[in-house]
């Protein structure tokens, strides 16, 4: 061999071996733009935390940057808007799925990972919540289904049965009256957390009716909506939702749960974390299906349910599809989802944190249909007045049937009218 | 010849003037121009246009402006706004005008250490202000309702501050008049203090008394601020968003919804930037007809011959 | 020398004699104005009550005093805001926000007020225009510009809107300023033949001491208190203000931790209330002096 020859392999060796460390040591960073911090030490964030924390110790060529901007006034959801309508955004952001994400794929700008997502383990359910005709688009380790909460030391104490009909269910609120307990929590100032008690009652009244509103069969201010509706209201008038339900917000129905001076509430199994901390409340509470009406059409075993914590890809993170997937995955593991303190896992092998995240996991396990909040459900256009129309409904002078009549123009206006 | 060169210096003159003037207008002008003209002349566009804000657009004509118009919750708004307006204007300048006027006039010392705590409660951030709000009507943990256990005043007690309809609309307006009032003391105080002393005591020497003095001296020597505070005052009512979103969202039934809650519910909640544009320009339309109309149609005291 | 302003200030309380004889009006105004001081404070003190506690000793006697001082709700609330860069990133936008509100605003009031002409008054309207505009009506648009020139998780991309958005409502403020001058020292300024500029920095700018004190102290404070322009711009935790901290600290704890929320109102409150405690001084002295010049 020359030596010119040995020069030039020499130079080729080392030019190789410089290409070969550079691409190992280019790490891939990728953006994720979250609800839940980092930072907090808080059981709430016991699963981001260590999704982080592990993913990077498992994956040293990728790197994340998190940036978690709270719930507070939805404002990751209106950073998201602005800068995906500007074509700039995270790899990944935190969503909920339904509409609002539907919204994001129908104009392109959202990956799609229906072959690379597909062997991950899930329920139907929260791949459904993920998938926009038919794409799979992001994945959601955890699924909250809406129950009944009930304080089980006051039931005890005045001798309740928890009740499995809406007329037992009536009968407990009127005896919880009587003895100066408000029967049910709710924190309608803040609009949706009433939706769940009235989507129940639909379903009690009418069953899947809502699916058939939708798909344009039924008018909204049909039969079962107006009942449910009426049957809102009737408590409201006998003091099943407290003296002030309008000025008590989602906060304050949480206190009133956690000191025991409200028994019950339909709420999503969110809440399941905090009313199991023996920080946060001294009072037993446990959570139930809610009752079925006799004689209606709705099953116990119809749940209402959204994802808890979902993730989902932007069409700008193409060129990293490879770590993208990568973190989806790992995020839907068994070894992940376990470390979480409170939600219910919509992973298969997950054992619930504690009893009551268990009791939730047990009715969601039972389900046979799972409708979706319906403000995840509905075209963007209707969720909010969706809302606005059922907390109407808490007040004494309120005409159910004309508020309802007023939304089923709205929908006629996005989605057409009945066929 | 002079005249000719006199009138060439005047003319030279003319053109410095002007481009002085073109010199200090740039700053702003630029600013504006670039970070606020730009958008709204998009959202004027954007008005006449079917758009989520995703860049798809059809152009709809006058629809949008149709259905924002024929919108009950928008004519609530309307209604709430000027509502809010009239009060504002109402309650607040009057009010601020007590405040200021007896700060600079009755010059004791308790009132001079007074006046510097009136204006607190407007550096807060609005977040702040209305969770502070949410603390004092919060029925579970609120001051007033903590207050009306302790005493066991029953009817204080079962006041649905935020969930009456009727009620909500006045304690969100006493909040904001607490957040908000600060700003008109302070701009009153400096303008009653430019008053020279000689005409105060040349009225109190008069015969005068502190209110006959308020009354015919003071408010014609303000009135000019007194009608800038209102119009701040009318305009920022009429884009009010914040405080009402943050502790009632609008409601209860609407009852505490604005136009900027409309606009924002529009834009960002039911992805209609379009209607969500016409609503801003209505909201943009109303504000420049007040202010002209307010500005032309009383005369402006110290207008016109001021030019150097 | 400022200790013998502020001296100069204080005498000038201590009113003539006849005004020191205590009428009937006198009494009932100082009672209505402690008792307005007393409502405009009290609330601030509000979140001291519920921050010292436990999330259950909160949820049982929210409004009685704390077990004991527990610091722990502001220790996380400080964990979380990372208040070391949180303040040094509000600092520049505040800063900023001062720098081009008030000059630009400044200059382009007396310009206004002094200048007068159809032009100069259509301007004046355009300028004002500005202030009708609600922020959430051009959102979408500023980011997409702000976008294309590439000044989006910059300063600038937040400052500059905000001073947008202020400097309208601080050219109304010079202008009213301004007109309400006395004619005369003006007119004296231009009979000694100082030019344009001259008039404007020798006369008329230090006369707007006390609008200029103002106008800096709430721009500075606007740019503290912005959430919206700040959230839509930024996207980097690295350059996040102390309003998006806070909001992230308080929207990451759910819905019910007004412990926590406490601490969080106490921290995001305190600079700017501080701050008005060292500044409102300058605006009592700022608007004396005026008096003094004229009378």
């Amino acid at each position: 061999m020359s030596r010119s020859k040995l020069s030039v392999l020499l130079v080729m060796t080392l030019a190789s071996l410089l290409i070969l460390s550079s691409v190992a040591l280019a790490k891939t960073t990728l953006t994720i733009w979250a609800v839940d911090g980092l930072e907090l030490d808080d059981p709430h964030h016991y699963y981001v935390q260590n999704l982080v924390k592990t993913f990077l110790a498992d994956n040293p060529d990728i790197d994340i940057d998190w940036v978690a901007f709270g719930s507070e006034g939805a404002a990751l959801n209106n950073r998201i808007r602005v800068a995906l309508a500007a074509n700039v955004g995270p790899d990944i952001f935190q969503s909920w799925g339904g509409t609002f994400m539907g919204e994001f794929a129908r104009m392109g700008k959202l990956l799609d990972l229906t072959e690379e997502l597909s062997d991950v383990p899930t329920s139907e359910a929260a791949k459904a919540a993920m998938s926009y005709d038919g794409r799979l688009y992001g994945i959601a380790p955890f699924f909250a289904i809406a129950g009944l909460y009930v304080n089980e030391g006051i039931f005890e104490e005045l001798g309740l049965e928890v009740p499995t009909t809406i007329a037992e269910l009536e009968a407990v609120a009127e005896k919880l009256v009587a003895n100066g307990i408000q029967p049910f929590a709710v924190g309608a100032r803040d609009e949706w957390p009433i939706l769940a008690t009235y989507m129940y009652l639909v379903n009690r009244y009418g069953g899947t009716i809502f699916d058939d509103a939708v798909a344009r069969k039924v008018r909204f201010d049909a039969e079962p909506f107006v009942q449910a509706g009426l049957k809102i209201q009737e408590w409201s008038k006998r003091g099943f939702f407290g003296n002030t339900p309008m000025s008590e917000g989602y906060g304050d129905a949480q206190l009133l749960m956690q000191t025991g001076q409200a028994a019950m509430q339909i709420s999503g199994s969110w809440l399941c974390g905090l009313y199991a901390d023996p920080n946060q409340t001294d009072q037993t509470i446990g959570f139930y299906a809610v009752p079925v009406l006799e004689g209606g059409v709705g099953k116990v075993t119809d749940l209402a349910g959204m994802t808890d914590v979902g993730f989902v890809a932007t069409a700008t993170a193409a060129d990293k599809k490879d770590a993208v997937v990568r973190f989806l995955t790992y995020a839907m593991s068994v070894e992940a989802a376990e470390k979480e303190a409170g939600r219910v896992a919509s992973i298969p092998g997950v054992n619930p944190p504690n009893r009551l995240t268990g009791m939730a996991s047990d009715v969601f396990t039972q389900a046979e249909t799972i409708q979706f909040w319906w403000d995840q459900n509905l075209p963007p256009a209707l969720t909010t007045p969706v809302n606005l129309t059922i907390q109407s409904f808490l007040m004494d002078d309120t005409d159910v049937k004309a508020e309802l009549a007023r939304y089923e123009l709205l929908v006629e206006d996005e989605l057409g009218s009945v066929r | 010849m002079a005249v000719a060169q006199t009138a060439k210096r005047k003319k030279k003159r003319d053109w410095y003037r002007l481009g002085f003037i073109a010199l200090f207008l740039l700053p702003a002008l630029a600013i504006l121009g670039t970070f606020m003209f730009y958008p709204i002349k998009e959202t004027f566009r954007l008005s006449f246009m079917r758009s989520s804000g995703f860049g798809e657009e059809i152009y709809v004509g006058w629809r949008n402006y149709q259905r924002i118009f024929a919108s009950p919750e928008f004519r609530q708004g309307f209604v709430n706004v000027f509502k809010w307006a009239f009060w504002s204007v109402a309650i607040q300048i009057p009010l601020a005008f007590f405040i200021a006027f007896t700060c600079v006039n009755f010059r004791t010392r308790i009132i001079g250490r007074l006046r510097g705590v009136y204006y607190l409660s407007n550096v807060l951030p609005s977040a702040i202000t209305a969770m502070l709000g949410v603390f004092i009507f919060s029925p579970t943990s609120g001051v007033i309702k903590t207050f009306a256990k302790t005493t066991g005043w029953k009817w204080l007690e079962s006041i649905d501050w935020l969930g009456n309809p009727k009620l909500a609309f006045w304690s969100l307006f006493a909040l904001a008049t607490w957040a908000y009032i600060g700003f008109g003391i302070i701009y009153l105080m400096a303008n009653i203090e430019q008053i020279p002393t000689e005409i105060r005591e040349a009225a109190l020497i008069d015969g005068a008394t502190q209110w006959q003095y308020a009354w015919r001296v003071v408010i014609p020597y303000v009135s000019y601020a007194i009608r800038v505070q209102a119009i701040l005052a009318t305009v920022g009512s009429i884009k009010l968003f914040d405080l009402p979103y943050m502790v009632t969202l609008g409601g209860p039934r609407n009852a505490t919804v604005t136009l900027g809650i409309t606009l924002y519910r529009e834009a960002f909640l039911n992805w209609q930037y379009g209607r969500g544009a016409a609503i801003g320009v209505v909201i943009f339309l109303i504000c420049l007809v007040i202010t002209i109309f307010q500005f032309s149609f009383v005369n402006d005291h110290s207008a016109t011959d001021h030019s150097i | 020398m400022r200790r013998k302003k502020v001296s100069q200030y204080t005498e000038e309380f201590e009113a003539p004699k006849s005004q020191r004889r205590l009428s009937v009006s006198s009494v009932l105004v100082h009672i209505a104005l402690i008792l307005l001081a007393l409502i405009v404070i009290s609330p601030l003190i509000i979140p001291f009550f519920f921050t010292f506690k436990t999330p259950l000793e909160f949820a049982y006697n929210p409004w009685g005093l704390p077990e004991k001082l527990r610091w722990s709700n502001f220790e996380q609330a400080w964990k979380m805001v990372r208040i070391g860069e949180g303040l040094r990133n509000s600092l520049q936008v505040c800063i900023g926000a001062v720098l081009f509100t008030v000059p630009p605003a400044a200059m382009a009031g007396y310009i206004f007020a002094f200048y007068r002409s159809r032009v100069t008054n259509v301007l004046f309207y355009v300028v004002m225009a500005g202030f009708f505009v609600p922020v959430h009506m051009v959102l979408i648009p500023l980011y997409q510009f702000s976008t294309k020139i590439g000044i989006t998780n910059t300063f600038p991309g937040v400052f500059l809107p905000i001073a947008a958005f202020g400097i309208p409502f601080w050219t109304i403020i010079y202008r009213s300023f301004y007109s309400g001058l006395p004619k005369d020292m003006v007119e004296a300024g231009r009979i000694d033949g100082a030019g344009h500029f001259t008039v404007f920095m020798r006369i008329i700018f230090p006369m707007a001491k006390p609008a200029t004190v103002l106008a800096v102290l709430l721009s500075f404070m606007g740019g503290w208190s912005d959430f919206i322009i700040g959230l839509i711009m930024l996207s980097s935790q690295s350059k996040f203000t102390m309003q998006l901290r806070i909001s992230q600290f308080i929207g990451n704890l759910g819905a019910n931790y007004f412990p926590q929320y406490a601490a969080g109102v106490i921290i995001s409150s305190l600079p700017t209330i501080i701050l008005y405690l060292i500044f409102h001084k300058y605006i009592i002295q700022g608007t004396t002096l005026a008096g003094a010049i004229k009378g």
